[in-house]
């Protein structure tokens, strides 16, 4: 059973994968490209999400995803053009199928008529506009509109033939000689496993039928009289005969690719050679010995030096398999040697378990093909777009080998112990005095090369973390949509920058945050449309998301052109609610700044969206918890602008060690301008008390720490060092420190694990000594002194 | 949750008669002896100093490094209004849980292990609200008085508007 779950885990977690691709691929068919890679794709993706469903029984979601992927396939071939309006219906689609799976993965169960509009939309859709005549909804074979006819097939189905049970095509029979080299010949014996994976031999028949002209044979022999009939059990398998002059083995085994190990194929070309075998469920051709195929896995632009080279070898051991197999006819090789060997290899690579000398027997043409051709016999799918098959399929499979799943816990101790040897390495760093530099040069050596070491270890394991916005971003599209139905507003989402990595659990702590804001956007920003068009702006408002790294810090801007905040309303609500006391005038930005304030909310009539008051404030309390701060701007009629700035990971801090009083505090070096010498900056007073420092014609806010954080200090304030810092919103302050100690990285620790949240402290970090230093929160100060002065 | 199941099993009945002798580890502040029991302790270590945290109440001496946790430390007898403590070498940190979290609690020394039925715990006499919120219970042994603290209202209201 346990296994069964790690299965659906990860399933699950495929399904994940397989639906941001979705919205991709659909993202940029909504912007017009609609190309069949793009279709392809998303025809996989649904496939697949299918596939596993049926194998653990999600039938509502089987279902739905098989009407979809019907209405996909016919798309693909054509029958149905992809209008704007198919689009939409596959967009939508594709939340429907999203549900589903999250349902699956619940274990909640959707309403039994969930998604039954869009999928008589399918259906309507792909009656309307399939082939006449047919007839979409009955028994599989009935909407099979290929051209039935039975056929004799000669492949290893003697009995069959001496039987006669089976229909002979005469002229097929009666002249080999003049059947075309475009000739195929496919035996599909599907397993259980493939109706179990939700797989239906009529699709691949539909495709295979897109190759050229088709002709399918049922094999029925094997049906037994139904009171030995297995419900479960597999026992029709189908002959069919493919006339295309173009077309290749590899062709024919892409439209298998889904079901490889799930069922026996045996392609041959007639008047050439039989090749029949099983695929082993489990063989992974790509893990063959090197061949040109593999090589031009490894390589998108493979060296044609190379590859010639490559290809001499594989033309040599063919040679040497021609000896070994004298009855075989001897071979004519075609004129292109590096395309001939590798479809040749191709076919080693497939049969890993076959020996050369049955290999040669099984190439042996049949009775029936060994008048046809010889000269064009063993290389039968020598055409010249096998080197670029191989480079495409190969790209794609090395891409699966390169990537590997890895519990996360595994990666976080790592990168603990990462955050330990990092400060440890710079704890020996600073035990290095002069005398010792002098004395162990080695040492000293060591030293650096162990801090480079360290530095690198340390990138590399944030990289591990690291993943691209994406997986965050690509939920919004549906998020708007959603929104901009209920509102019955126009709103169009541009996402930019969407490839920034970021820590995964910064990632993790995104996906709230960009909710509420888009929901804040889509509802208090962009305006109806008959308002936008009154104020002269298009119907359509836009939401912008991006990402884009700053330095230590990755920000995350949520922007709207819609008609920005209203400040006179939300210092009204402010002071109603108490959150601003009546006397109070705070500046234009401290009220825009006041959407984050807890229990606070403008909306006029609470709507279903957002509006609850609960929202604004968790982003900030989400974002904060996470190290990162928030900052809005507003342009009244012209849109919104919040960003988030976030660190880029959670792990280490780069900090300045300063002293306060005789403590040790650190501060972000991210957040640092400069650091000045007390007795060269020039204060000034301000008639509340505090002081406000000049620096380069720009007046900033000044803290004491030692007064804010009330320790009794005696240092010569002569010798005391401001350190300017930027809050958010480029706002700076400046903080006056009794001593600067130096640089160093820092493992954040939580104050909160064991205690509370101090003011005016992000949090503490172990120092090389053992002893505790705390982490001065800039933000926090600063905006701790505007609620104390507007009090 | 050591402690918290301590304190429940305090007003039920049936767990007192369940599991009827009470381990304490016994400490001194001054000449008086206090006690918490002893599950809920998870070391007792020297004093050595420790991080201030700024705008905290007096009684909160501050923060130290517990094998690379952050642990805050309580000053137990600035708690009782006694003062700060100036702690020496000599004075311990008993280092316990109390609900999910770890806390330290600065003492004068820790005196001795006592085995107290949990049926000679006395109410703390009504009259002055510090004692009866600091204080769980009182015991007798060696015919002194032996305070069992409550550490949930040790370690609340440690901010300076708190």
């Amino acid at each position: 059973m346990s296994d069964l779950d790690d299965f659906k885990a990860t399933y699950f977690d495929e399904c994940s994968e397989l639906l941001t691709e979705l919205e991709e691929q659909f993202a940029a068919i909504e912007a017009g490209e609609r190309d069949a890679d793009r279709l392809n794709a998303v025809f996989r993706a649904i496939h697949s999400i299918k596939g596993g469903a049926g194998a653990f029984g999600f039938s509502a979601l089987v279902g739905f995803a098989h009407a979809y992927e019907t209405l996909l396939d016919y798309v693909r071939d054509g029958r149905i053009e992809m209008s704007d309006d198919v689009v939409a219906l596959c967009i939508r689609a594709n939340d429907i199928v999203a549900d589903h799976v999250k349902a699956a993965q619940t274990g909640e169960p959707l309403p039994a008529d969930y998604g039954m509009d869009e999928k008589e939309r399918f259906d309507a859709l792909a009656r309307g506009d399939a082939a006449p005549g047919d007839d979409e909804g009955g028994d599989p074979l009935e909407e099979f509109d290929i051209e039935f006819t039975p056929v004799m097939v000669n492949l290893d189905a003697p009995q069959a033939a001496a039987a006669g049970e089976a229909p002979v095509d005469d002229a097929f029979e009666a002249s080999p000689m003049q059947v075309e080299p475009g000739h195929w010949e496919v035996r599909f014996t599907p397993h259980r496993a493939l109706y179990a994976r939700a797989n239906d031999p009529l699709l691949l028949f539909r495709e295979l039928a897109a190759l050229g002209e088709m002709h399918v044979r049922a094999v029925l022999e094997d049906i037994p009289p139904l009171a030995d009939f297995e419900p479960f059990a597999v026992y029709c398998s189908w002959e069919i005969t493919l006339i295309s002059p173009a077309l290749t083995e590899a062709m024919i085994r892409e439209v298998f690719e889904f079901v490889e190990g799930d069922c026996d194929i045996a392609v041959v070309q007639l008047g050439g050679a039989a090749v029949g075998f099983d695929i082993p469920p489990a063989a992974e051709p790509a893990a063959a010995k090197p061949s040109a195929k593999a090589m031009l896995a490894a390589n998108q632009e493979p060296d044609p030096a190379d590859l010639l080279a490559l290809a001499d070898d594989e033309v040599a051991s063919l040679l040497d398999f021609d000896v070994a197999a004298p009855a075989a006819p001897q071979p004519a090789f075609a004129p292109e040697p590096e395309a001939a060997p590798v479809s040749a290899q191709d076919s080693f690579e497939q049969a890993p378990g076959l020996s050369f000398a049955e290999l040669a027997e099984t190439i042996q043409p049949s009775p029936v093909a060994r008048p046809a051709a010889p000269a064009a016999t063993p290389l039968r799918a020598a055409t010249p777009t096998a080197p670029s098959e191989g480079e495409e399929s190969g790209g794609n499979r090395s891409n699966g080998v390169q990537s590997i799943r890895v519990d996360l816990d595994k990666v976080d101790r790592v990168v603990n112990m990462v955050g330990e040897l990092v400060i440890t390495q710079s704890m020996l760093t600073q035990q290095m005095d002069e005398t010792l530099r002098a004395r162990y040069t080695e040492l000293v050596r060591g030293l650096e090369v162990l801090a480079q070491t360290t530095r690198g270890l340390q990138d590399s394991v944030m990289a591990i973390r690291a993943q691209p916005v994406k997986s965050v971003f690509s939920r919004m599209p549906r998020l708007v949509r959603e929104l901009a139905t209920k509102t019955g507003k126009k709103i169009k989402l541009e996402t930019i920058g969407e490839n920034t990595e970021i820590d995964k659990t910064v990632i993790e702590q995104l996906s709230d945050p960009l909710t509420h804001m888009i929901r804040n956007s889509a509802d208090h920003g962009i305006e109806t449309p008959d308002k936008r068009l009154a104020r002269g702006k298009s119907e359509t408002g836009t939401i912008r998301l991006s990402a884009e790294q700053a330095g230590g810090n990755i920000l995350i801007i949520v922007e709207d052109d819609g008609a920005g905040i209203n400040r006179e309303r939300v210092l009204q609500v402010a002071r109603d609610k108490g959150v601003v006391a009546p006397d109070v005038n705070p500046t234009e930005e401290q009220i825009d700044q006041l959407i984050f304030a807890p229990g606070f909310s403008t909306a006029e009539a609470l709507s279903d969206i957002s509006g609850r008051g609960v929202g604004m404030d968790v982003v900030l309390s989400n974002i904060k918890k996470i190290g990162g701060s928030v900052h809005v701007r507003s342009w009244t009629g012209k849109g919104t602008r919040m960003t988030l700035r976030l660190p880029l990971t959670l792990a280490v801090l780069d900090v300045m060690l300063v002293k306060v009083g005789e403590s040790p505090y650190v501060v972000p070096l991210s957040s640092i301008v400069e650091t000045i010498q007390c007795s060269r900056a020039s204060f000034e007073r301000v008639p509340s008390g505090g002081q406000v420092l000049q620096v380069r014609g720009e007046y900033v806010q000044v803290i004491d720490l030692a007064r804010r954080f009330e320790m009794v200090t005696e240092t010569d304030p002569e010798n005391r060092f401001v350190v300017l810092c930027e809050a958010e919103g480029s706002a700076k302050v400046a903080l006056i420190v009794d001593d600067i100690i130096g640089q160093q990285q820092v493992v954040i620790k939580s104050l909160e694990e064991n205690f509370e949240r101090v003011d005016g402290i992000a949090g503490g970090t172990i120092l090389g000594d053992g002893n505790v230093a705390l982490i001065v929160d800039v933000q926090g100060l600063k905006t701790t002194i505007v609620h104390k002065n507007a009090a | 949750m050591e402690a918290l199941g301590l304190r429940d099993d305090m007003g039920d009945k049936s767990a007192i008669a369940a599991q009827n002798s009470l381990q304490l580890i016994a400490f001194s502040i001054g000449e008086q002896t206090y006690g918490v029991e002893i599950t809920t302790v998870r070391e007792i270590r020297a004093w050595n100093g420790a991080t201030p945290l700024p705008n905290t109440r007096e009684f909160v001496r501050g923060v130290i490094n517990l094998r690379g946790t952050i642990v805050p430390i309580f000053d137990l007898r600035a708690r009782f209004g006694d003062g700060q403590t100036s702690p020496t070498k000599n004075h311990v940190v008993v280092v316990m849980s109390v609900g999910d979290k770890w806390v330290g609690i600065l003492v004068d020394a820790v005196s001795d292990i006592l085995t107290v039925s949990r049926d000679d715990i006395h109410n703390v006499p009504e009259g002055n609200s510090i004692d009866t919120e600091l204080l769980n219970g009182i015991v007798t042994h060696d015919s002194r008085m032996v305070g069992l603290i409550d550490l949930h209202a040790v370690v609340s209201g440690a901010k300076m508007d708190g």
